[in-house]
């Protein structure tokens, strides 16, 4: 089990005002190949900060992030797109499917802009909806699928282009007990079977069942 | 990206029709307002555009082609006696009253030319010829005036300032800024009328054509010298002043101008507003975007290619209507000009104020943190 993302000594602090209001105080964690880490903690304890900072979307104000050995927290605004398109998939909480697109087109956007070869974006939408079980939804436009079939579109995104490591936020919060458990489940099989790194972020405590390894936060620290 | 801008706009029709026909509305707006514009400039220079005259040569101070006073026609000569003149014609332009068959009258402008050259003549004949008009009291009235004169049956005869007329043929497509009906006779006819300012022995112009144009500077700089109590001007001069008048002095094109803008703000506003309602709708899609690699620039894209799609669709059915229309305009009287030039010109116009109604998305896309995407 290889070491993909590495944070070190991490902090980010905001400004309120006059006032700094410490977010994240010196995480420092491993994330490898294979596993599912499950970050869990209280609402404000700094999970989301924290991931955000894992997925290159939110800069650290003090520490060092490494990507497969590179350091990438240091690196101008311009390049964390590409470092984003390149190394992770995301998984959000409230799913965020184009309303506009069908469950293939929301995943041939991905495609499209990962530079995917035009004359396969449909077979491939098609092989990674096929993969999450809902080759028989293609069509559907986001409004007529159920939650479950939502969060599973969004997984199969995530994995346009194959990236090393997802990151999920919240993935089950809007989900019954049995479609969370499908997508945690869906996750900890993805990262076990393709020896990719998953880092999930809840509150839920059914979801430590699927966990490899678990790291509680609690005021923006790991709690020990 | 212009895949998804398409395909954002499609899925929404109610706000992509709105849009729409937002912009239709603006197109035909803009091209009736400048159309019009273009075409009543069009005419109020007709005359002077149609006829091989280099130079035109009025009284002084003359403000547009439709207000010349006069002066002896002898300066004919004068001209005539530059080496580089190669001919100098006369030409009366004055105005008369024409009794109709129901008893009114129309008042209408007369053009007076002399039938052996046809400068100044009618170049458009649908019956009879220019030159018909010598001899006698002959006149040519154009079809476009029918409406208001009543049938224009050729050798008719029509009261004109209390002389009887003769009509001898009849023209098509002259018309005058004024909207009076444009009439020709002849140069001798027309300084023979008992009622107006243009007596034997004075004339309204004096055209002249030179045998080299490139010299068309050094003889009007001789008229000028030698023709102290006239204007001396180019034909393109002329054209000028005429448009200028009627578009800045008297306001008429400033009207058509601030109409025209407003149906551009129209339908910018329109379009504006609803692409931003729209960029504002899929925030947090745009945000996903972003937090999942999309560079700023890649979003801006999509939002333009809205705005574009938007104005083409919009242009595309707002120009089929008013070609569709355009000779139901025209048969009403309406001089309405829509040249191959202006309409790319007002598809340049719509396009560019589309693009800059989605300014304002993509400021707003500019400040968006992806960070948003991980708040619920």
């Amino acid at each position: 089990m290889g070491t993909i993302l590495q944070l070190r000594s991490v902090s980010k602090t905001y400004r309120e005002g006059r006032n700094e209001v410490p977010a994240v105080e010196s995480v420092s964690l491993d994330l490898r190949r294979g596993e599912l880490l499950l970050l869990m903690g209280p609402s404000g304890s700094g999970k989301t900060t924290l991931l955000s900072m894992m997925g290159c979307i939110l800069r650290p104000t003090a520490g060092e992030i490494r990507i497969d050995g590179t350091v990438v927290d240091h690196l101008q605004e311009a390049t964390l797109p590409d470092i984003r398109k390149k190394h992770f998939g995301f998984v959000f909480q409230s799913f965020n499917l184009f309303p506009s697109l069908t469950a293939a087109e929301n995943i041939e956007l991905l495609l499209r802009m990962k530079g995917h070869e035009k004359k396969t974006l449909r077979a491939e939408a098609l092989r990674l909806l096929e993969k999450v079980g809902l080759s028989d939804r293609t069509d559907f436009y986001p409004a007529d699928l159920s939650g479950g079939q939502k969060q599973r579109i969004a997984f199969a995104r995530a994995l346009v282009g194959d990236p090393p490591i997802i990151l999920a936020d919240e993935p089950t919060a809007n989900l019954d007990s049995k479609r969370g458990r499908e997508v945690l489940e869906l996750l900890k099989r993805h990262a076990a079977e393709q020896n990719k790194a998953v880092a999930v972020v809840s509150h839920d405590p059914k979801a430590e069942a699927a966990a490899d390894r678990v790291i509680f936060l609690e005021d923006g620290r790991i709690k020990e | 990206m212009f895949w998804l801008a398409w395909k954002t706009l499609y899925h929404e029709k109610g706000r992509f029709f709105v849009t729409v026909v937002g912009i239709v509305f603006s197109t035909i707006l803009v091209l009736t307002e400048v159309g019009i514009y273009l075409g009543m400039m069009r005419s109020a220079t007709d005359i002077i555009r149609h006829n091989d005259a280099d130079i035109w040569i009025a009284s002084k101070n003359i403000q547009s082609f439709d207000f010349a006073n006069t002066f002896p026609e002898s300066r004919k000569n004068r001209v005539e006696s530059l080496a580089d003149v190669l001919w100098a014609e006369p030409l009366v332009l004055t105005w008369g009253f024409l009794k109709l068959a129901n008893g009114g009258q129309e008042q209408v402008q007369i053009v007076g030319f002399n039938p052996d050259k046809g400068i100044g003549a009618p170049w458009s004949m649908i019956a009879g010829r220019a030159s018909d008009v010598k001899g006698g009291r002959y006149m040519i009235l154009d079809k476009t005036s029918e409406k208001r004169l009543g049938s224009l049956k050729p050798d008719s005869l029509w009261e004109l300032s209390q002389s009887r007329f003769r009509l001898v043929g009849v023209s098509q497509d002259i018309r005058s800024f004024t909207t009076a009906p444009v009439l020709f006779m002849s140069y001798a006819q027309a300084q023979d009328l008992p009622i107006g300012w243009v007596k034997p022995g004075v004339t309204s112009y004096i055209l002249a054509k030179l045998k080299d144009r490139t010299k068309k500077d050094d003889v009007v700089g001789s008229l000028r010298t030698l023709l102290r109590d006239n204007d001396v001007m180019t034909s393109e001069e002329f054209v000028m002043r005429t448009v200028r008048y009627w578009t800045i002095q008297t306001g008429i094109g400033m009207s058509f101008f601030l109409t025209a803008l407003l149906g551009l703000m129209i339908g910018g506003a329109i379009v504006g507003q609803t692409i931003y309602a729209n960029t504002v709708q899929h925030m947090k899609e745009y945000g996903t975007l972003k937090a999942m690699g999309a560079k700023n620039e890649e979003i801006y894209k999509t939002i333009f290619s809205q705005a574009l799609i938007s104005a083409v669709a919009g242009y595309a059915l707002g120009t089929a209507v008013m070609l569709m229309s355009r000779h139901s305009i025209e048969a009403a009287g309406v001089p309405l000009y829509l040249s191959p030039l202006l309409i790319a010109g007002v598809f340049i116009i719509i396009s560019a104020s589309c693009l800059s109604s989605a300014y304002f998305s993509v400021r707003k896309i500019k400040t968006l943190d992806p960070v948003m995407v991980f708040r619920g």
